[in-house]
């Protein structure tokens, strides 16, 4: 086995990439930078909270958000951050706050290839944020694990309440005629986020739809879309 | 078919220092440059750090091309990548995400039974259609499949349909369950997509995948053998993991769809996919890969490899340890 030859190329291309940076005291190996991408991203997923005036540390700029390199890395892996709650793909959200797999990759090669700034004058602007979404709208349906609809029902939105932190819960609608609905899949849901999950597209649920995937002793309102054109029109 | 000359064992290793060296030659020459240019910095040592830093720092500014698929490969002229071979381009990515509307028909899914889906991208900016797209490994539009059992896997590329322009393919579903599909395409004027889907066969629970630890067991494929040391031995998660694959024989070794392999690495609850090529490879038995697993979980790992002709899907289950002191 030749394993062995690709270990020492390697080691080959890991001395002469250190001939590079080693002056420089950051093995900089990517050409992902703050300036250009990150910011981009960090702006459009995290700086609603983390900002001067926001419910968290800043992380608008290269110098506060540097030293959290790692720490942000790992955030993202475990889909802690940002504080979404849900896996992305299963149902469209208008109000997604996640990260996708390219953001997602992105700020991986950023991170691991040394954090690099690039040129300040790339930054784009601090967009404006706007107010969080809505806490669900009374009346909704509350509706329990297994749970049979007695009405229809044109859902806009979830809420989900009182549920276990840190579980993953696929949470569907069996329709009369037999389909399966992804609705929210929770995953490293904290009640505490107090966000809805708003449709991308309005759902109808016929009279007689079984909602599965609840964890015990939780709840998921369904919030009814208001009269009006849909979103997007 | 096209046939590539076979290399020598140490080819790999020759070729991949060699670009490295050439790599670290440019740069040096530059940081070289940049320091001459400058008459306060006479001596070794006047620079300080931070300042050697912006200057490293500047090389990727300075009219750098770079893959967008392989975000570290980056050279100071135009040319194609050595991993995957995609055409570098000057600048760097902006990470604006595109939009993927998804329709599954029939509605109602049935065990057995297939699936069209139609994909509609739309731009960030106007919600515009979007009809040009940049060929990518050989396909404008790549299409990965997978059950929630792990089952079932694939590699697909939906075509255009020419009446919507809507990318469009026909799906087998072998069983009831959960189906994660994870779309891959590059917009002209965009940057490379990652998008993920579900959609569910009615009959099926929502467990996550009962998936096993046995990678050290050499698979069989359709006309190749697949070998994988992984270092670390025991991979850990959120840490680079270097996968060794050696494929027997590799006489009529090919590149399958503009790589000389493919892998994809997803979860047992479906969450994590992590789709790479090739770190090291050039046509001879050995491949390197890097990957990092997100979480501490087993993970199923798709390689895909082509010899004579015949693609070669094989996987691996591996698990992921949590990092401990």
């Amino acid at each position: 086995m030749k394993t062995a030859s690709i270990r020492a190329g390697l080691a080959a291309v890991l001395l002469a990439g250190a001939a590079v940076t080693v002056e420089a005291h950051d093995a900089l190996t990517t050409s992902v930078n703050w300036s250009q991408t990150v910011s981009r991203i960090v702006y459009e997923r995290c700086a609603s909270c983390h900002r001067d005036g926001g419910t968290a540390f800043s992380l608008t700029t290269y110098a506060e958000a540097r030293p959290w390199a790692v720490a942000i890395r790992d955030e993202i892996f475990a889909r802690t951050m940002p504080p979404w709650g849900a896996v992305k793909g299963f149902g469209e959200f208008r109000n997604d706050r996640a990260m996708s797999p390219s953001q997602m990759n992105l700020m991986v090669s950023w991170i691991e290839g040394g954090a690099p700034e690039g040129d300040p004058e790339n930054v784009p602007e601090l967009p404006e944020f706007p107010p969080e979404s809505p806490p669900a709208p009374e009346p909704a349906s509350v509706v329990r694990n297994g749970a049979t609809l007695e009405n229809a029902i044109r859902v806009d939105g979830l809420f989900p309440r009182d549920i276990p932190d840190g579980g993953s819960y696929p949470i569907v609608a069996e329709l009369p005629d037999g389909r399966v609905e992804p609705l929210v899949w929770l995953y490293e849901y904290r009640n505490d986020y107090g966000h809805a999950f708003l449709l991308e597209t309005p759902l109808e649920l016929p009279a007689g739809t079984v909602i599965r995937g609840i964890p015990a002793g939780s709840s998921l309102a369904l919030m009814p879309r208001p009269a009006g054109p849909d979103p997007g029109d | 078919m096209r046939r590539v000359k076979r290399a020598t064992g140490n080819e790999p290793l020759r070729r991949a220092a060699s670009r490295a060296l050439v790599a670290g030659a440019a740069a040096l020459a530059l940081l070289g440059a940049c320091a001459g240019g400058d008459d306060s910095r006479a001596g070794p040592g006047a620079m300080t750090d931070a300042e050697r830093a912006a200057q490293v720092a500047a090389l990727f500014d300075a009219g750098v091309y770079f893959c967008p698929m392989d975000l570290d490969v980056r050279s100071n002229e135009p040319g194609f990548c050595p991993r995957c071979r995609m055409a570098l381009v000057m600048g760097l990515p902006e990470p604006f995400d595109y939009a993927m509307d998804v329709t599954v028909t029939p509605e109602r899914l049935e065990p057995g039974g297939t699936a069209r889906l139609d994909f509609a991208v739309r731009d960030p900016w106007e919600d515009r259609p979007v009809t040009d797209f940049e060929i990518m490994h050989e396909r404008p539009f790549h299409l990965f499949v997978m059950s929630q059992d792990l089952e079932h896997f694939a590699h697909v590329h939906p075509t255009r349909d020419s009446d919507t322009d809507n990318f469009r393919i026909d799906l087998d579903l072998p069983g009831a369950g959960l189906y994660q599909v994870l779309a891959d395409f590059y917009p002209v004027g965009g940057t490379p997509q990652l998008i993920a889907h579900s959609f569910i066969v009615p009959g099926g629970g929502l467990e996550p995948a009962v998936v096993g630890v046995d990678y050290t067991a050499p698979r069989q494929g359709e006309n190749l053998r697949v070998e994988l040391v992984t270092e670390p031995a025991e991979p850990i998660a959120g840490q680079e993991t270097e996968l060794y694959f050696t494929v027997s024989p590799a006489e009529g070794l090919e590149p399958y769809i503009g790589a000389w392999g493919h892998m994809l690495a997803v979860s047992d609850d479906l969450i994590d996919t992590v789709h790479g090529h090739p770190f090291i490879a050039d046509g001879g038995p050995e491949m390197l890969f890097h990957l990092t697993f997100p979480r501490p979980r087993n993970y199923r790992v798709w390689v895909q490899f082509q010899r004579d002709g015949v693609v070669n899907t094989v996987h691996f289950d591996i698990p992921a340890k949590a990092l401990t002191f």
